[in-house]
């Protein structure tokens, strides 16, 4: 049997590095590069910066 | 004792006092009179008291604390035998039976609470209800409430235990949040970006 397609894209987590365990989850084209994005975090209330956490912590 | 050498204070004593010391002179019956314990008991040492809340301290076979064990407390219950303290029990030897104090600890507490009003708590014998005893047992078992006693803290919950190490490392991180950015932005938003977090 064959194996299932893979999908196009893929959830991503993207981390608060503020260390403050806030993420957020997105969702990307399989193809692209890892997100990075200044958003807000609420635990420090303030725009952080977060990076896409990679799975198996191995960079894209 | 100022009490003994100014004979006009004993007259100010109430009855009840008066009437016990009559029956029980200080001079023979008093906690002072207790002698010295032979092998003194080590004094209370915050790192070997027995906490009330070990994790096993109710798993099934584990024997209660020995209550004839010595210890600073114990020290301080002195009765000799020559005149019995009214208010301790004794053991008759000849037929193994305890005879129960002369009086009782309800009354011992009343007489200790009144001897502490007038002063005169010295004078007593030693007993359970006295401050001394009372607060060598409190430095020897805590209050019995988690965490009160020498040497004993409250474990908390995880977050409460860790959360110290936690707002350094984030206030650590915020700190180096603006140069954090402008490294990101500087290197095209994170095209050329390299340490991605771990899941």
């Amino acid at each position: 049997m064959a194996k299932k397609a893979k999908s196009r894209t893929v959830a991503v987590r993207l981390i608060s590095m503020a260390l403050t365990g806030y993420f957020r989850t997105m969702i990307r084209p399989r193809t692209h590069r890892p997100l990075s994005m200044l958003k807000y975090d609420p635990v420090v209330k303030k725009r952080v910066l977060f990076l896409e956490a990679t799975k198996g912590g191995r960079a894209k | 004792m100022a009490t003994q050498s100014a004979p006009s204070l004993v007259t100010k004593l109430p009855l009840r006092l008066r009437n016990f010391f009559s029956r029980y002179p200080p001079q023979i019956y008093s906690a002072a009179t207790r002698p010295a314990p032979e092998q003194p008991s080590a004094p209370v040492d915050a790192s070997s008291l027995p906490s009330p809340y070990t994790p096993n301290r109710d798993a099934k076979g584990k024997k209660p604390l020995d209550p004839t064990a010595p210890s600073p407390s114990r020290d301080l219950l002195y009765s000799s035998s020559n005149h019995p303290n009214p208010f301790l029990p004794r053991k008759n030897f000849r037929n193994g039976k305890w005879i129960g104090p002369r009086i009782g600890l309800r009354t011992q507490a009343d007489l200790v609470k009144l001897a502490v009003k007038y002063n005169v708590e010295a004078l007593l014998p030693a007993g359970r209800k006295s401050t001394e005893y009372k607060e060598t047992r409190r430095a020897e078992r805590g209050l019995q409430i988690k965490g009160t006693g020498i040497g004993q803290k409250v474990k908390g919950h995880k977050w409460e235990r860790t959360m110290e190490a936690r707002l350094d490392e984030r206030r650590k991180a915020m700190m180096e949040m603006p140069e954090m950015i402008r490294l990101w932005k500087q290197r095209g938003h994170g095209r050329g970006w390299k340490q991605w977090p771990k899941r």
